[in-house]
């Protein structure tokens, strides 16, 4: 109740309380003229014995309820007013919090969306990823093969449900333009695993996902509303996928996808449950839901179990064991952003750091103008304000500074999350959940806070160890500067040296890695040379020798268009493309006891003149030729292959059996390629068989559809874009044509990740450096500017310009030295954090630390030399005779 | 400035405020001057401490203020206790016989 009087009823309290002391030194005086005194002797009197009324207003506010708040609001008001009376100082302070809040704000919500949020399936912490893994052969998080996923599948108690899948992309030829779309391709249980229904019409039964049933399809919200217009009636309409009829069956919900492949089309995996043989034809992924009673732990001793037991289930086949192939699980979450939440972490780390350096600058300048206000501090102390209403002012002060900030920095987070993700749109997964939520926003807000908090503190460091009653006396004992509260300062520009300087290390090993990644030799020559992906449905193409005769045809097509040098085919587009591992059999080579099976990391099919076209050598033997196509089987291997299975002997004519057809047919190496990188830039090259698609055909009945074309070029793109459309419709006017692109782009797209990262490190280590050069600026001038006197005293006693500069250059560099052998020391303690995300550089690298110091060190000196310049301006005359 | 009494214990500024006002209603003033007196001297009370310690009670709801005219006429604040003061004053009567025993025993133990 006296509450809310308090508050609301304020001018009317306050009112109440200077009448009643008002009244109070009347009543004083009356009874001192009653005593005797003259009035106007007893008036002055009464006053004196009063007191500051002032001081005794201030008391009896606080000792209110509701004095905080009240006290608090005028607090705030007087901060506002303060800062509009400097609005130089206020843009400059607001700008530097803003950008610091800005940036963690920014990547906060990355961080929100992509790593917080759990999966958008209900009870998405119950899903589990499960793969296998292959210790000998390094693989990690290896597909498993079907009759693995039914062995499992039956035999576990701990999941309610188990699902496989695997991705891919398919033509759609719906309305007047073909169109290449993901595609998933799951078991029916996928739905039960991720526990999502239909927004229309129900999805396939396991009936409908067995091997022969009729063609079915569940359209994503995206695709319906894309490319059917949301037409109402679509459930039960045939659309024609990859040149084949398929029923839609159902329309899923908007938003849902599997694992961040954007699938815009679910089709039945359509695996045989009765067959169990193919152990070692890995290529489904596992997701499994675990029951409600059961525990990712429990789950995860039942799969140790089986790994002891898979021999009895199978006997004498390949199947998963506890040393050399293995099967593990993990969070489906984890497997979806595992491997950007580091380097998310980092960014959220960095951009801690620039806050940090951001509020020392923003202190630094608060802490001199607390030293400009000293006396204004010193008269309202006089006058009956309490210290603890001086801190309040400041704290007031700081988080009007910083919540202005804050609006500035969700401006600048919107706008910069907006264009970075535009820009970037591969670079990490779940990029449409990223969003400014309310979370983000009490992160915001949070931090300006705590921000404001330090402001209003950092003054007080010095305000503490000096008597307030000093400054008004204070003005003429100038001679030297208050070393207690240069300490602060400097403090403070000594932290932001170091923090920079992390910052910046960091950020140069980030670019120096990116830089190494680029100029990674991929094994083929990726100058004027354009590509694009196609695929020949089944449907409209079934027979593989006419597959080839049509990707034939469209070589030569594309070959008569002028400025198109050379023209090949490859099945798989370096130099990032998924392991399609496949059990080899080598002639005279067996394994090892415990030695995994012998596998092939990746199988390439290549029509002629593939290895001219892309620039790869031959090291040994010959490419395909012309007489391939009629004559007996034969494959190249890479130098990876040769290394690890035939060591130092000579492959030349060796054989071996790739598709482990039992029926003999054995293919001859007649040649060594250059290793072609294909797992990604940074990862070893992999071992590699490579065969002839116009042979193919012919020796095992089948031939890749999806094939993506080369073409070594003389012209631009831009000019060669139409001709090529052109020759692909006159082939067949219902192929689409897949992400027409240089090659150039193709290794920037598999960089795209590593670019962002660093491209936003050195972002912000750079605004780290503009910001420690202005604190450093800062504190040199406010010293040049208290030693003014000093300075000039030295002049009058012949002190020469030499000197004068030394004076201040050596305060600079102190202070650049201590800072930048903290952060060197703090950048060394933060390598084992970073090291994973580098690539062909240590993460103490002694070129990029000492880059990084060197420029960190001119910068600094940069910093001191228009406080030097104004140094050698002063002039000692009037320095002497100032104040 | 007469030589400073004693400095009023803490705490016992409550108690001397609620047994002034116990005999009947006083402005601020009035207060400060009937401590005086039924102290025989020894407290003054400043208004730097009186005020806020009224405003502090009046908002425990141990006092009660009106405005009135002094004996002269003039328009004074004055406060009374309300039934929560009186039972703060008898809860602050017995704890500070209690003390003022204890602290006798202890002055005089040998």
């Amino acid at each position: 109740m006296s509450f809310l009087r308090n508050l609301f009823a304020k001018g009317a309290v306050e009112r109440d309380l200077d009448q009643e002391l008002r009244s109070y030194i009347d009543l004083l005086t009356e009874e001192k003229i009653k005593a005797g005194m003259s009035p106007d002797e007893a008036s002055r009197a009464a006053r004196l014995e009063a007191g500051s009324i002032e001081h005794i207003k201030d008391e009896v506010r606080d000792v209110r309820k509701g004095s905080l708040l009240d006290s608090g609001l005028q607090d705030f008001r007087y901060g506002i007013r303060l800062l509009r009376r400097s609005p130089g100082f206020t843009t400059l302070a607001v700008l530097t919090i803003g950008l610091g809040i800005g940036a963690n704000s920014a990547i906060f919500s990355v961080i929100n969306g992509v790593v917080r949020k759990p999966l958008a399936y209900p009870g998405a912490d119950r899903l589990m990823f499960i793969t296998s893994q292959f210790p000998g052969l390094n693989f990690n998080k290896f597909w498993m093969s079907p009759p693995e996923y039914f062995d499992f599948k039956e035999h576990t108690k701990a999941f309610a449900h188990v699902a496989a899948y695997t991705t891919g992309a398919m033509n759609l030829s719906e309305g007047d333009r073909p169109q290449r779309v993901n595609a998933a391709f799951v078991t029916a249980s996928m739905f039960d695993v991720l526990g999502v229904r239909p927004l229309r019409g129900t999805v396939f039964t396991p009936e409908q996902d067995l091997p022969g049933a009729d063609p079915v399809v569940v359209l994503s919200h995206e695709l319906w509303t894309r490319a059917f217009g949301g037409d109402p009636s679509i459930v039960g309409k045939a659309v024609m996928i990859q040149g084949r009829q398929r029923t839609v069956l159902a329309v899923m919900p908007p938003g849902f996808d599997l694992h961040d492949s954007r699938s815009q089309l679910w089709i039945p995996l359509g695996l045989d449950p009765n067959n169990r043989r193919n152990r070692g034809s890995h290529f489904t992924y596992v997701v499994g839901r675990l029951g409600t009673d059961r525990t990712a732990a429990q789950a995860n001793a039942e799969l140790q179990g089986f790994l002891k037991q898979w021999g009895e289930w199978a006997p004498n086949t390949h199947v998963p064991n506890d040393s050399t192939h293995r099967v593990q699980m993990a969070p489906l979450r984890d497997e979806v952003v595992g491997n950007v939440r580091r380097a998310l972490w980092v960014l959220q780390g960095a951009v801690a750091l620039v806050l940090l350096i951001a509020c020392a600058n923003v202190a630094n300048l608060l802490l001199a103008r607390a030293e400009s206000r000293h006396k204004e501090f010193a008269v309202r102390t006089a006058l009956g304000a309490s210290k603890t209403r001086i801190l309040r002012q400041f704290m007031s002060e700081g988080t009007v500074l910083s919540l202005l900030g804050a609006v500035l920095g969700l401006a600048l987070a919107f706008w910069g999350l907006k264009a970075l993700l535009a820009a970037n749109p591969e670079s990490v997964p779940r990029a449409t959940e990223i969003t400014l939520d309310p979370v983000v926003l009490a992160f915001t807000v949070g931090v300006a806070l705590l921000t404001g908090l330090v402001f209003g503190l950092a003054p007080l460091l010095h305000m503490g160890e000096q008597a307030v009653s000093l400054s008004i006396k204070e003005g003429g004992v100038r001679a030297t500067s208050g070393s207690g509260r240069n300490r602060v300062r400097r403090g403070l520009v000594v932290a932001e040296i170091a923090l920079a300087v992390m910052l910046v290390i960091g950020a140069g090993l980030l670019i120096r890695t990116f830089r190494n990644l680029t100029s990674v030799d991929a094994g083929f020559d990726a100058e004027n040379r354009v590509t694009f992906g196609l695929v020949l449905p089944q449907a409209t193409y079934p027979d593989s020798q006419r597959v080839v005769q049509v990707i034939a045809d469209l070589s030569r097509k594309l070959d008569e268009i002028p400025g198109v040098e050379r023209v090949s085919g490859m099945q798989g587009l370096p130099p990032q493309r998924p392991v399609n591992a496949n059990d080899t059999n080598f002639e005279g080579y067996t394994p090892g006891t415990g030695d995994p099976p012998a596998n092939v990391d990746y199988y390439q099919t290549v029509t002629l003149g593939y290895f001219e076209a892309m620039g790869i050598k031959i090291l040994k033997g010959r490419a395909f030729e012309t007489g391939d196509a009629i004559g007996g089987p034969v494959t190249i291997i890479n130098e990876s292959l040769a290394r690890r299975f035939y060591e130092d002997k000579d492959p030349l004519g060796r054989r071996l059996d790739p598709f482990l057809t039992n029926n003999g047919t054995l293919f001859t190496i007649i040649g060594v390629a250059r290793d072609v990188k294909q797992g990604g830039l940074e990862a070893p090259a992999g071992t590699e068989l490579y065969f002839n698609h116009e042979q193919l055909p012919r020796i095992t009945g089948f031939a890749p559809r999806q094939m993506n074309l080369v073409l070594h070029v003389s012209r631009p793109l831009s000019t060669l874009a139409l001709p090529i459309r052109d020759a692909v419709s006159a082939i067949d006017p219902g192929l689409p044509i897949v992400q027409l692109r240089t090659m150039e782009d193709v290794i920037g797209a598999s960089l795209a990740r590593q670019r962002f990262l660093s491209l936003l490190l050195g972002i912000f280590a750079g605004v780290a450096l503009l910001l420690a050069a202005i604190g450093t600026y800062g504190v040199l001038s406010y010293m040049v500017s208290e030693r003014h006197r000093e300075i000039g005293i030295r002049m009058a006693l012949g002190a020469g310009n030499g000197q004068v500069v030394g004076l201040v250059l050596r305060q600079g560099v102190t202070i650049a030295a201590v800072g930048i052998v903290v952060g060197v020391i703090g950048a060394l303690a933060l390598s084992r954090i970073t090291r994973t995300l580098l690539f062909g550089v240590a993460p103490s690298d002694p070129m990029t630390f000492g880059t990084v110091v060197a420029v960190i060190a001119v910068v600094a000196v940069a910093a001191c030399l228009v406080p030097m310049l104004r140094a050698t301006r002063v002039d000692p005359l009037t320095a002497i005779r100032a104040d | 400035m007469a030589s400073q009494p004693a400095n009023l214990l803490q705490g016992t500024l409550d108690l001397l405020i609620l047994k002034a006002l116990a005999l009947g209603q006083l402005h601020g003033l009035g207060v400060s001057r009937r401590i005086e007196q039924i102290t025989r001297g020894t407290f003054n009370v400043k208004p730097g401490s009186l005020f806020p310690a009224l405003h502090r009670m009046e908002d425990a709801g141990w006092l009660a203020s009106v405005w009135g005219a002094s004996e002269n006429n003039r328009k004074a604040k004055y406060y009374r206790l309300t039934a929560k003061g009186r039972r703060q004053l008898e809860t602050e009567i017995g704890q500070w016989q209690r003390i003022a025993v204890a602290i006798t025993f202890a002055l005089q133990a040998t």
